[in-house]
């Protein structure tokens, strides 16, 4: 019996790894003396083989298994506390950072103060939504009665100052005018000053009523 | 082979080298992970590299590999065989999806291949010790892989340059044992013949 080419194809792998029973053996090797061109493949492929299975394994790259044991342990790191999740912090934790947090504090504390947050009785409910807007809204009114009650004192104040202010300004032209005179003076001024007193009496009591409600009215 | 590749699989049943590191590990033993990337890494990088033929590619794979390991660990206590098999497994399955995902990108690079050749025949007149031409077969034998189909490649990756058992490999692949021996056979002849056209010699 002899092999053909493919015959020899098909089972050179087997010859290789000397797999093949002995009679199958003298078949294979009487064909590829007599072929030149099995005999070169077998050749070529035996000594592939010899060659390759003397290559070392290439060796693992620099930081790989490091790289590899970070990837695996630092997902399980996950699971092993609080301690392990803070640890991403450290190198956060410089001085700058810590002044930025102190100075983030104060704002916030000066902030919840002119929101009306109480920060030593501070509680959850403060931070809803509707509480905040409720004492922001409050701050906000008081804040308006105020600036509107300074207001109307200063307006009081003014309306006080300019109604008694212009008499003695205007009479004072009169009075330089009759200076000259020196005749009528005195007897034309008494009259007169009891005229201004009346008035301003009248005057006082007014404005005395529209300040006292106007405050309120704007507080309400 | 047949008698060979049958006391492979009885010694990987009966004594799993990795079984306790395995069990350990289940348990989230931090040292017990290091043991089996420190143990397994080298032969999963080396696959991933024969492979793709590419360092970089290789170490992402690689990552990848012990990523998947580490989520699916649970799920390898029912399938039968060797963990080393296991891993194989997990590997090639990741190769041939890195495979598929990047088959356009490398048409353009085909034609990049031709550069090294002119300077690799160089340099065994150079310097024609030991290490140096082991690096060059090793090189070699490299780039002639990347001609092969990705079933020839994976099996003679599998089988020449891993040592796998035929039994381990057909685990793996997940074909018949005919097909295995008929790719691994195809895979060599082919391999062969490639070098030649690269103009390397039989020694």
């Amino acid at each position: 019996m002899t092999w053909n080419c493919e015959q020899i194809e098909t089972r050179l792998s087997d010859y290789a790894d000397r797999l093949l029973p002995a009679d199958e053996r003298k078949y294979f090797e009487a064909h590829a003396a007599s072929c030149a061109r099995c005999r070169a493949l077998v050749g070529q492929v035996t000594s592939l083989l010899s060659r390759m299975h003397g290559l070392e394994p290439e060796a693992v790259p620099t930081g790989l298994e490091r790289r590899i044991l970070e990837q695996m342990l630092g997902a399980g790191k996950k699971q092993a506390g609080w301690v392990a999740w803070l640890g991403w912090l450290q190198p956060v934790m410089t001085q700058r950072v810590a002044y930025g947090a102190v100075t983030v504090l104060v704002t916030a504390a000066v902030l919840s103060q002119a929101f009306g947050v109480d920060v030593r009785q501070v509680e959850l409910r403060d931070l809803h939504p509707a509480n905040l807007y409720r004492a922001t809204t409050r701050k906000a009114n008081l804040m308006y009665a105020r600036g509107a009650k300074f207001v109307t004192d200063l307006r009081v104040v003014y309306e006080i100052q300019s109604r008694l202010r212009p008499e003695p300004e205007q009479p004072a032209p009169t009075e330089q005018k009759a200076a000259p005179g020196q005749t009528q003076g005195p007897e034309k001024q008494e009259p007169r000053q009891q005229n201004r007193a009346d008035e301003s009496f009248g005057n006082y009591s007014l404005l005395a009523f529209t300040a006292g409600l106007a405050p309120e009215r704007s507080i309400r | 082979m047949r008698p060979g590749s049958g006391a492979g699989s009885e010694d990987a049943a009966e004594v799993e080298p990795d079984a306790q590191v395995v069990q350990d590990c289940l348990r989230g033993d931090g040292s017990a992970w290091e043991e089996l990337v420190r143990k397994h890494t080298r032969r999963v990088y080396n696959l991933c590299w024969r492979f793709t033929s590419s360092r970089h590619e290789a170490e992402d794979l690689t990552q990848e590999v012990f990523l998947r390991i580490y989520k699916t660990l649970g799920s390898y206590r029912s399938a039968h065989g060797g963990f080393a098999t296991w891993m194989t497994s997990v590997t090639r399955n990741l190769l041939i999806d890195h495979y598929r995902r990047t088959r356009r990108d490398r048409l353009t690079d085909s034609l990049d291949d031709a550069m090294p050749k002119l300077e690799e025949k160089h340099s065994p007149v150079r310097r024609p010790d030991q290490a140096t031409l082991a690096a060059e077969l090793s090189s070699q034998v490299q780039r002639a892989l990347q001609k092969l189909s990705p079933d020839l490649r994976e099996a003679v990756i599998l089988r020449d340059l891993q040592g796998l058992e035929y039994a381990e490999i057909q685990d793996v692949l997940g074909v018949p044992e005919g097909t295995v021996k008929s790719r691994i056979n195809r895979g060599r002849i082919e391999l062969a013949r490639v070098l030649e056209q690269m103009g390397v010699r039989p020694e």
